[in-house]
């Protein structure tokens, strides 16, 4: 007896809901079908549409007057378009700031540049809205069955911190049996999905490359084929870096163009203006870019902002040569394959979101296959940005001048939907339904130990780490450090810092590292308060286990049996 | 009561005709003047659903700021710049909420045979026999029929004679 699988695709900038029905008597693999989101769309109007906009409005007393049934934190189409006249309500890249461990992610901060007055919320809270407002219009339509599975997806480069709120935001949300997917997999999934005859297009020692470009963020994922037992396994071997740097950017970039092109010519655009270009920059590049695009430049128009519609209007025009530039030599440039991205070297940036400093996505990914140590055979293009030909040829390009062996590109459809169709499609696989892809921790974790060294005045001592969940450790298993023990103080709080490594995939659990160098990120700390009598020491052993679900959790076990879970903390990291 | 009132109180007894003035004087309220509740207004009165057309044509593509607009002043060069956009939206508005279809859909310029059913759909031009029928014809217009409409709810008590609310942006 298999159940009902709901996949979601919580996005940066819109979310997707596909599933699977189980059909009865039958042992075969559902098919996916995607799901239509009823959601406002104008103040009085309801309508489904295919993606639903992860942006929330927090309305004012008199916004929505001529309709009461509108809610008062709204999501969705109507959010979007009321936002953009509102910015200071406005709640958007709420996923971005999930994974931002350099704030407290479950304070209310949100917006970001709120309007004084206007009551906040946590980037925690406001992913509960998208997933609630899910689960609703889910609910509405499909009664609630026994055993459904809800899959929601993940940016393979969140860290467990990032994941465990996702999870409560999941829970907040009222949703049950929440299981969390990292969405190249979800995107090679759907490929599976789409096409039941993939064991002949992939074979044993094939490396599969999945580059997802999103609306906000870029993630790399490589899967490596393997023969086991005359069967196709495949197995997630190594994750890129979090890379806030997407599509927005680049229609950002272009609106930017068109804006200095404008003030060229001495007409000024104010910011409504401005949000009218970037969104036409967008249309523009879309048309330009389209495979059967029948001219070079689209006309720009931002039509006149009072009544008079002619009279206010400003004209221009984006050249297919404009975009083209702007995205072979500003975002997808052809670099060696040992080229890094640069680095941010301000002392001072700004608050706010950890942009990307270098936009060259090529860089980055030359960055992450040298970390991989692999060269991939084949290519799978997930995301927006992707529809483009232009962009796929250029980083196929890429890829052939870095590698000896021709890379091919797999055949990927309906790239904004392949992630929530792969998220379905997976629960199935989790009932033994189709094919799954091994992958576990994509990360090496560490907790930090202070060193036995003399004191030095003006000092701290030198801070040693120790690999506490090795790279790909499965759901389901644990390991613990048996040859070294801590003296654990309970009753009282205690700080663990906390690292983890997306490049030293060999570490073994246990393995002391005493030069924390770049290859370790710190995470934000583990702060616990033990229960038991104040100022007992208790001698323990570290142990990490990776839950069905694919939540890391670090406990402390003492020798008379005694466990206690150390909580990531979500505290502001404290410089 | 005054002596004089008292007197005419009692006479309009007898005669049948209660002075209003005592009347009143006691809390009474003449029945013509009780105000009679409004009848309750039609649900949905026949101007609404143009009304809500075109605000909706408005909002999504400004078509009434274009109407409404003195154009005698701009050159075609701006006018057709500005309408691209503007008839793109509209076509996307009216696709949503009114399906409109060809009542005859044939080829303008082509002969075309009339039935009964085109024929009460037609409008015969030309040399149009004495009879008022014809057995076909070219056909010069396929005609537009709005197959369904499917305009959104509107709010209770929500005024649709606003066609746009005024915007300020506060600075």
């Amino acid at each position: 007896m298999s159940h009902l699988s709901i996949g979601i695709d919580l996005g940066t900038t819109n979310c997707a809901l596909a599933f699977a029905k189980p059909v009865p008597d039958n042992d075969d693999i559902s098919p996916v079908e995607l799901f239509p989101i009823q959601q406002w769309v104008h103040v009085n109007e309801q309508r489904a549409e295919p993606l639903l906009p992860s942006f929330l409005y927090l309305a004012s007393p008199t916004d929505f007057q001529a309709n009461p049934a509108v809610p008062r934190a709204v999501v969705g189409a109507l959010a979007q378009a009321r936002g953009a006249e509102v910015p200071g309500r406005l709640v958007s890249s709420a996923k971005s700031w999930l994974c931002h461990s350099g704030v407290d992610r479950t304070a209310a901060i949100l917006p970001a540049e709120a309007t004084e007055g206007v009551e906040r919320v946590s980037p925690v809270t406001a992913s509960a809205k998208y997933l609630e407002h899910l689960r609703v219009a889910w609910e509405a339509v499909h009664p609630k069955v026994a055993g459904q599975q809800v899959l929601i997806t993940v940016p393979a480069s969140f860290d467990a911190v990032a994941r465990e709120l996702t999870e409560q935001a999941a829970t907040q949300a009222g949703f049950k049996n929440v299981v969390l997917l990292e969405e190249p997999q979800a995107a090679l999934y759907a490929w599976i999905e789409r096409h039941p005859n993939w064991r002949e297009m992939v074979g044993p020692g094939d490396y599969i490359l999945v580059v997802d470009i999103g609306g906000g963020t870029t993630d790399f994922t490589l899967i490596a084929a393997r023969d086991q037992g005359g069967e196709l396994a495949l197995e997630r071997v190594a994750v890129g870096d979090h890379i806030l740097l997407g599509g927005d950017n680049i229609d950002l970039a272009l609106a930017r163009t068109l804006e200095a092109e404008l003030a060229g010519k001495k007409t000024k655009v104010d910011r409504l203006q401005f949000q009218a270009l970037w969104q036409q920059a967008r249309i523009a590049k879309e048309n330009l870019l389209a495979t059967d695009a029948k001219t070079d430049k689209w006309p720009i128009t931002i039509l006149g902002m009072g009544s008079s519609l002619i009279g206010g209007t400003i004209k221009t025009q984006l050249k297919r040569q404009q975009i083209e530039t702007l995205l072979l030599d500003g975002f997808f440039p052809e670099v060696q394959a040992d080229e890094m991205p640069q680095r941010r070297r301000a002392g001072l940036v700004e608050a706010g979101l950890p942009y990307a400093a270098d936009a060259a996505v090529t860089r980055h990914l030359a960055a992450f296959l040298k970390n991989a140590g692999t060269k991939p055979t084949h290519v799978l293009f997930n995301g927006g940005v992707l529809q483009s030909a232009l962009v796929r040829d250029r980083i196929l390009g890429v890829l052939n001048s870095w590698c000896d062996k021709p890379v091919r590109a797999l055949p990927g459809e309906d790239l904004m939907h392949a992630v929530a169709r792969g998220a379905a499609y997976y629960g199935m696989a989790r009932q033994g339904k189709g094919v799954r892809i091994r992958g576990g921790v994509p990360k090496t974790y560490y907790i930090g130990i202070e060193s036995a060294a003399p004191a030095v005045p003006g000092f701290r001592p030198p801070l040693k780490a120790l690999a506490v969940a090795p790279f790909g450790m499965e759901e389901g298993t644990s390991v613990r450090i048996e040859d070294r023990e801590f003296a654990l103080m309970v009753g009282e709080p205690a700080e663990f810092r906390f690292f983890s490594s997306a490049v030293r995939k060999k570490d073994p659990a246990g393995e002391m590292i005493d030069d924390i160098g770049r290859d370790l990120v710190e995470m934000s700390p583990i702060e616990v308060t033990l229960p038991g009598d104040m100022g007992e020491t208790v001698r323990v052993r570290l142990e990490a286990v990776v839950t069905d679900t694919g939540q890391l959790q670090i406990w402390c076990v003492a020798a008379d049996g005694r466990r206690w879970k150390l909580e990531f903390n979500v505290r502001e990291r404290v410089a | 009561m005054s002596i004089g009132s008292a007197f005419s109180a009692f006479f309009s007894l007898i005669t049948g005709k209660f002075p209003d003035a005592i009347a009143r004087q006691y809390g009474y309220i003449k029945e013509s003047e009780i105000p009679k509740p409004p009848p309750p207004p039609p649900l949905v009165k026949q101007s609404d659903g143009a009304l809500q057309l075109l605000g909706i044509l408005q909002r999504d593509s400004r078509l009434v700021d274009f109407l409404m607009e003195d154009i005698s002043g701009y050159s075609d060069e701006q006018i057709g710049g500005a309408m691209r956009g503007v008839h793109e939206q509209c076509r996307v508005s009216l696709d949503r909420y009114l399906k409109l279809t060809p009542v005859i859909d044939g080829v303008e310029g082509t002969f075309t045979k009339l039935d009964s059913a085109t024929g009460k759909v037609t409008k015969l031009i030309g040399n149009v026999p004495a009879s008022g029928k014809a057995p076909g014809g070219l056909l010069r217009h396929k005609g537009w029929r709005a197959e369904k409409i499917d305009l959104p709810k509107t709010g209770m008590g929500e005024d649709l004679t606003l066609v746009a609310p005024a915007e300020i942006e506060v600075e």
